[in-house]
C-alpha cells in the first residue's frame, strides 16, 4: 500500500518496517519496571491512556500492559534483552510484530474523518497529542494515538488493515463536505459514483 | 447508547463494552461440602433485583480490564463504577481495589 491522496485531503499511509512488542508487569513492582525500563531507555507511561515518544513509542494499553512499537529490525532483538531482563519477575514480553500494522492518517480533517467510525470524542481538549485509546474505528478494533493536532497513528491487526484503508478511504471521500451547516457527518456511501 | 465511565479509561461509549452478569458471586472454597441446591444457586441462581445491581463489566474494546458497576434496572443509571480487588496495578490512583471476596450479594 503506498501514498493516496483523496478529495478531502487525508493523506493515509502505511508506516512499513514497524516492530511490534507487548509487554506486561505490574508498575508497583517497581524493579521490574525499573529492569524494564532500563532496556528501553525510556520511561513506560503510567498514566493510562498516553504514549511516549524516543527511540520506541510506548503505548499505555492497561494498567499492567503496554505495546512497544519500534523498529522492524531491532523488535526480536529488544524482545530478547527485555525477557532476559525480566526472567526473575512476574511478567510477559511478546514480539507481535506479525499481527500488527500501523497507519498514519494526517490533515487538517483527520480527526473528522475518523470521528466517522469512532465513538470517542476526538475534539482536542479531550484527545490531546501524547494521548492514545483502544477504541473501534468501523468494524475494527484499534489502537489510536494522536501524534500531533493533525496527526494519527493506528495500530491495527494485520488482517484488519486492508479494510481499515478501504474504511478510511471511503469516510474520506463520502458524503458532503464537513463544514456544511456545521452538521456530524455519518460514516457512510458515497454521494457520486 | 450508555456512556459507562471505565475506571481506567474514563467515559466510553457502551459499545466499547462487554457485560459480566452479576457481581460478588464467588466460587465456593470446597464445592464438595455443597448440597446439590446450594451448588445450583451458586451456578444457575442470580437476584435480578428491581433498582440497584452490582455487575461486572468488561471494556473488551479498550484497556480489556473487569471492573464493577452499580446500575440502576429501572432507569438504567449508572450510580457508580469501581475496580475490584486483585485486579493487577489496582486503582487509577494507586491503592488496592474495591469489591473484597465474600462482599457480594448472597441469598
Ligand atoms: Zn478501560
Amino acid at each position: 500500500m503506498s501514498e493516496s491522496a483523496p478529495p478531502a485531503g487525508i493523506a493515509i499511509r502505511v508506516r512499513s518496517a514497524r516492530g511490534f512488542i507487548n509487554l506486561r508487569l505490574n508498575p508497583r513492582n517497581r524493579q521490574a519496571l525499573e529492569a524494564a525500563e532500563r532496556v528501553l531507555g525510556q520511561q513506560a507511561p503510567l498514566s493510562a491512556n498516553t504514549f511516549t515518544g524516543g527511540e520506541h513509542n510506548l503505548y499505555w494499553l492497561g494498567p499492567d500492559e503496554w505495546l512497544i512499537a519500534t523498529g522492524a529490525q531491532r523488535a526480536s532483538e529488544l524482545a530478547r534483552e527485555l525477557a532476559e531482563a525480566l526472567k526473575d519477575f512476574h511478567a510477559a514480553v511478546n514480539d507481535v510484530s506479525g499481527g500488527n500494522v500501523e497507519l498514519l492518517v494526517s490533515g487538517a480533517n483527520a480527526s473528522m474523518v475518523l470521528a466517522k467510525g469512532c465513538p470517542l470524542d476526538l475534539h482536542p481538549r479531550a484527545f490531546a497529542p501524547g494521548q492514545c485509546a483502544q477504541t473501534g474505528l468501523g468494524r475494527a478494533a484499534v489502537l489510536l494515538a494522536a501524534v500531533d493536532p493533525s496527526t494519527y497513528a493506528i495500530v491495527v491487526r494485520r488482517s484488519f488493515a486492508r479494510y481499515l484503508r478501504r474504511w478510511l478511504e471511503n469516510a474520506d471521500s463520502a458524503g458532503v463536505p464537513f463544514r456544511a451547516a456545521g452538521k456530524r457527518q455519518q460514516a457512510g456511501y458515497r454521494s457520486s459514483p | 447508547m450508555l456512556l459507562i465511565e471505565c475506571p481506567w479509561c474514563g467515559p466510553r461509549a457502551e459499545t466499547e463494552f462487554s457485560y459480566g452478569g452479576e457481581a460478588g458471586i464467588f466460587r465456593p472454597a470446597d464445592p464438595h461440602a455443597l448440597s446439590d441446591a446450594e451448588w445450583a444457586d451458586y451456578l444457575f441462581y442470580r437476584s435480578n433485583p428491581r433498582g440497584t445491581h452490582r455487575e461486572l463489566w468488561n471494556h473488551a474494546q479498550g484497556c480489556r480490564r473487569w471492573f464493577g458497576v452499580e446500575r440502576d434496572t429501572v432507569s438504567y443509571r449508572i450510580k457508580r463504577t469501581y475496580c475490584l480487588s486483585g485486579a493487577s496495578g489496582g486503582q487509577p490512583d494507586g491503592s488496592a481495589g474495591g469489591l473484597e471476596a465474600g462482599s457480594g450479594k448472597r441469598r
